[in-house]
């Protein structure tokens, strides 16, 4: 297995939004993807996804609702709301900016 | 039901269980045992109720789990210091209860306006003259009393009513009433003594009153030819009429008389006056002294000279009470039946608002009720100095407690938070306590107050606004000095608190305990003067009771018959009322029996002008109607002369006794064998008496008249003297009633020391309460004390360790801590008594103390029983400080 690396502070919510902007996802489902997605690189405690989850949802970024899950469980679903869908915009390109960034001093 | 916080954390809890199971599948299929695979899961998870908390600070409802923390804690810390907390809550609980309690009474006497629509257009009418208006009345029924030199009176003729009516007309609707009177009534097998009031037709018309069931009376009902018809209170139809709208139309007998039950008042209209005791209203010619054939009111009806008929009215709207007091003026005069023989004779309209319901009660209580009302404000300002007090000594001890908080990373925030569910806890339970005193106090009070009014008082319950008012001072307070502490230790860094040692070290800067010392000079100063109050107003009762009533007042017993109710009539009637008189003085323990017209000390009674046959001069008196053996019976001692015989009251003689007084207002030389002038007789002077009371212990002792008793009399006072204790021979007396006729009931059965303090209501109320007021002081005064000097004597056991061990004895150390408790309780007296002799000239000034007394001597003991308090309070401190063994101090130090 690849070495894995620490999530840098505040790039949680970020990657959460981001998965959700697919599809509406439950909690486990987001983390699966997020681990496949970083090809298992991200060391996450799948846990710590759920105070991100609610704290989006406090902000109103998403939604929730119950749904039944593929076990035959009710799953707590969620959705991304209009602003969430902005949140990350903006938040995407806060992050190209500052990946570009790092990378102009890296490089130069 | 389920609270959203509830739903929060069970969603939570499945959420993070589907994902957990969600994971074990996984690793079950990879071929984990069912256990091993959750044991896994949860590792892939991560803490679980780490995550779960970290869920709950992000939720909506974070701040209800917070405040539960904050509940718990408070109640730790609040137990721990339980002496304080039960301090406060107690003050609490007095405090607001009290204040409650005499709001509610002050509400229901002086402040709520009457059941129904607009009552502001309500208008009482009166009128009013300096000199009694010779030639206009010969006769009256109603109240008059003294305002600055002028007699205002609420009594009018039939044709004056008339007059003004007609008058008013376009600008009022004026409506009549008449005093009510006590009947009994008989409904569906139930008999029951009730009181009935007579109102002309456009009454309720007026009042705008609709009707809870049935209809109200009208102009139709008083037309010559309507038979007998009643409309009663909700209150009465609910207890007696069965409380079920088949009573409407029904029958019910009133004083052996079929009247038709025409309708219910709705339950908002509880009368026209604060504490109306009227069950029934009928048509002024119905009214039960109307039915009897010797009534008064009969005749008044169509004399001009007699005045009886009292007066409300609705003003139009738009209209002011100068308008219709212009246009009703010269049709009242010139209803008149005569000229009034001088200005200062003739009588003027005078107008008062009745939005609250007729002036009666408002004037009897009103002055009390304001005079109470500022005492309790004075207790409820103690009140809130000892909260202020006990948080405050409280705050100190939590100082570095906050600090450390502050420094472990707690927001100011979340500290105030925390100081302010603490005093928001402790204002809550007091509050509950407080209705709890309150209730108790309410009750105390309607056992206080007269027939009706008390029960009218409550008849809402205790007051919610009157509650609301004086929780939210108090809570304030609570709120204010509970988050001082918050509040300074957000101000100042966390670091000199927390060096501060134990906080039991260092003496106390005096600046920092000032507020406390100067709460409780004002506690103090205040406590003089409650107490003070309390004495003062205790010993004035007191001094009435006491009062001399010119009559022998033990071994009487006083109770009311009404054979004329149950059908006694002309000889009948007459043969009645010897055989009581026989059978009544055989018994043994009897002395004598006495019947009278008017119940002595009852209050109001049967008033008349006295004088001497062919001379103008005349002396209103009081007429005591009576039998040959009243005067015995009443123990008036004959100073001349002789009483009553028997075959003068039996044949209606016209011989009088007269009291000493009556003979020098009259200037008789000789009294005895002398010629009176009363009510169109003549009448030989048999006998003099000692001058005695008649009907009031707080008013001056009026010449009486006692004439022969008409045996005719419907109902009677009976007045036994009794040899023995007179409740002793009650058993005996109902017996031998019951012998004569078994449907008779005998009422208002009471000894006459009862009866004597039963004309003293108010006075009894307003000395209760002032009393208690007194001993609320005393006690919050002595708890304020004992938690300002427990404290400081708590903070300084480093200081006072050092003094020990430099040779300090214990009763040095002691004398310190009570001189200096002391001094404080002192301060506070000196600066008590200029307040209190203040309070008391303005008393006497609004008349609620008599001239002249300016209690020295009750000052003396109000201060005596507040140093009392203090060294009681001051003592437990003093005590323990000198219990400190230095060695200990100082270790702890």
């Amino acid at each position: 297995m690849a070495k894995k690396s620490d999530l840098l502070q505040g790039t949680l919510d970020l990657l959460v939004l981001k998965t959700l902007a697919a599809e509406p996802m439950h909690g486990y489902g987001i983390a699966q993807r997020i681990l496949l997605s970083s090809r298992q690189v991200l060391d996450v405690q799948q846990g710590s996804l759920y105070p991100a989850l609610h704290r989006l949802e406090r902000k109103g970024l998403v939604s929730s609702e119950w749904r039944e899950g593929d076990n035959g469980r009710m799953a707590k679903v969620y959705s991304l709301r209009k602003a969430g869908r902005k949140q990350l915009e903006d938040e995407m390109e806060e992050w190209s900016r500052y990946i570009a960034a790092i990378q102009c001093v890296l490089e130069a | 039901m389920k609270w959203p916080f509830q739903k929060a954390e069970t969603d939570l809890d499945l959420e993070v269980r589907y994902h957990l199971e969600a994971l074990a599948d996984g690793f079950e299929k990879e071929g984990l045992t069912r256990a091993q695979a959750m044991k896994r899961a949860r590792a892939e998870f991560g803490g679980v109720e780490k995550i779960k908390d970290e869920c709950r600070d992000e939720s909506r409802w974070n701040w209800v789990f917070q405040i539960g923390q904050d509940l718990r804690f408070g109640w730790r810390m609040m137990r721990r210091s339980w002496p304080i907390t039960a301090a406060a809550v107690a003050t609490l609980a007095l405090g607001i209860g009290a204040t409650t309690a005499i709001l509610t009474l002050a509400d229901a006497l002086l402040w709520r306006s009457l059941g129904v629509p607009n009552p502001e257009q309500l208008t009482e009418l009166l009128w009013t003259s300096k000199d009694r208006p010779e030639g206009l009345i010969r006769g009256s029924s109603g109240s008059s009393f003294m305002d600055g030199g002028l007699r205002v009176a609420d009594f009018f003729s039939q044709n004056g009513y008339e007059a003004i009516r007609q008058a008013a007309k376009g600008k009022a609707e004026v409506a009549a009433h008449i005093n009510d009177s006590a009947v009994s009534t008989s409904f569906a097998g139930k008999v029951t003594v009730a009181v009935m009031r007579g109102v002309s037709g456009n009454f309720f018309p007026m009042l705008q009153v609709q009707p809870f069931a049935g209809r109200m009376l009208s102009d139709a009902d008083e037309q010559a030819g309507a038979s007998p018809a009643v409309v009663v209170t909700h209150w009465y139809w609910a207890k007696h009429l069965g409380n079920t709208e088949d009573a409407i139309g029904k029958t019910i007998m009133i004083n052996n008389i079929a009247y038709v039950i025409a309708g219910v008042l709705p339950p908002e209209f509880t009368g026209i006056v604060p504490g109306d005791p009227t069950d029934i209203f009928t048509p002024v010619i119905f009214e039960s002294n109307f039915m009897s054939e010797e009534g008064w009111y009969r005749k008044a009806k169509t004399d001009p000279q007699s005045w009886w008929i009292q007066l409300l009215a609705r003003r139009a709207p738009g209209v002011t009470p100068q308008q219709l007091q212009s246009a009703i003026e010269p049709a009242f005069a010139a209803s008149w039946p005569a000229q009034p023989k001088s200005a200062e004779a003739t009588p003027r309209v005078r107008l008062l608002d009745a939005a609250q319901g007729l002036g009666k009660i408002r004037r009897r209580f009103g002055d009390p009720m304001w005079t109470l009302l500022g005492l309790v404000v004075l207790v409820l300002v103690i009140a809130c100095a000892n909260i202020a007090n006990l948080l405050l000594s409280r705050a100190v001890e939590r100082e570095k407690e906050a600090a450390m908080r502050v420094s472990l990373g707690c927001g100011a925030g979340r500290l105030m938070r925390q100081f302010f569910t603490e005093s928001m806890l402790l204002a809550a339970i007091g509050g509950v306590a407080s209705i709890g005193v309150a209730m108790v106090l309410s009750k105390l009070m309607v056992n206080l107050l007269p027939n009706g009014l008390g029960e009218m008082a409550l008849s809402t319950g205790i007051g919610l606004r009157a509650l609301l008012g004086a929780g939210a001072v108090t809570v304030l307070t609570a709120l204010l000095f509970g988050l001082y502490p918050a509040w300074r230790t957000a101000r100042v860094s966390a670091a000199p608190a927390l060096k501060e040692g134990s906080g039991t070290g260092g003496t106390m800067s005096r600046a920092r305990w000032a507020p406390a010392k100067i709460l409780v000079l004002v506690q103090v100063a205040l406590g003089v003067l409650l107490v003070t109050a309390a004495i003062v107003f205790t010993a004035r009762l007191n001094e009435l009771v006491a009062k001399d009533t010119g009559f022998e007042r033990d071994h009487v017993l006083l109770f009311d018959v009404r054979p004329g109710e149950i059908g006694y009539k002309g000889d009948r009637l007459q043969r009645f009322y010897f055989d009581l008189e026989e059978r009544l003085g055989a018994l043994p323990g009897v002395e004598s029996v006495g019947l009278a017209r008017t119940r002595p000390m009852r209050g109001g009674g049967y008033w008349d002008d006295v004088g001497i046959p062919g001379e103008k001069k005349r002396v209103g008196s009081a007429i005591h109607h009576t039998n040959w053996g009243f005067i015995p019976a009443l123990g008036v001692p004959i100073v001349a002369g002789r009483t009553i015989t028997v075959q003068e009251a039996r044949a209606k003689a016209k011989v009088a006794v007269i009291s000493e007084n009556m003979v020098r207002e009259l200037g008789l030389a000789s009294p005895v064998g002398s010629r009176i002038h009363f009510d169109k007789f003549d009448y030989e002077v048999v006998g003099v008496a000692k001058t005695a009371r008649y009907s009031e212990m707080d008013r001056a002792t009026p010449p009486v008249l006692y004439i022969p008793f008409p045996y005719e009399r419907t109902a009677a006072t009976v007045v036994l003297r009794t040899a023995v204790p007179p409740l002793t021979v009650l058993a005996a007396v109902r017996e031998q009633i019951r012998e004569l006729n078994r449907d008779l009931p005998l009422v208002d059965i009471y000894p006459m020391q009862d009866q004597i303090s039963r004309t003293l209501q108010r006075e009894r109320m307003f000395a209760w309460l002032c009393g208690s007021f007194g001993v609320l002081a005393l006690v919050l005064c002595g708890v304020g004390l004992y938690g300002l000097m427990s404290h400081t004597t708590a903070r300084r056991t480093g200081e006072i360790g050092i003094r020990m061990a430099l040779g300090a004895t214990r009763g040095n150390v002691m004398s310190q801590v009570l001189f200096e408790g002391l001094l404080l309780a002192f301060a506070g007296l000196l600066l008590g008594v200029p307040l209190a002799l203040y309070a008391a000239n303005v008393a006497t000034t609004q008349k609620l103390l008599p001239e002249g007394a300016t209690p020295y001597w009750t000052l003396a003991a109000a201060i005596a029983g507040l140093t009392a308090a203090a060294v009681m309070a001051v003592l437990g401190p003093a005590l323990r400080a000198s219990s400190i063994d230095p060695m200990q101090a100082l270790r702890r130090g």
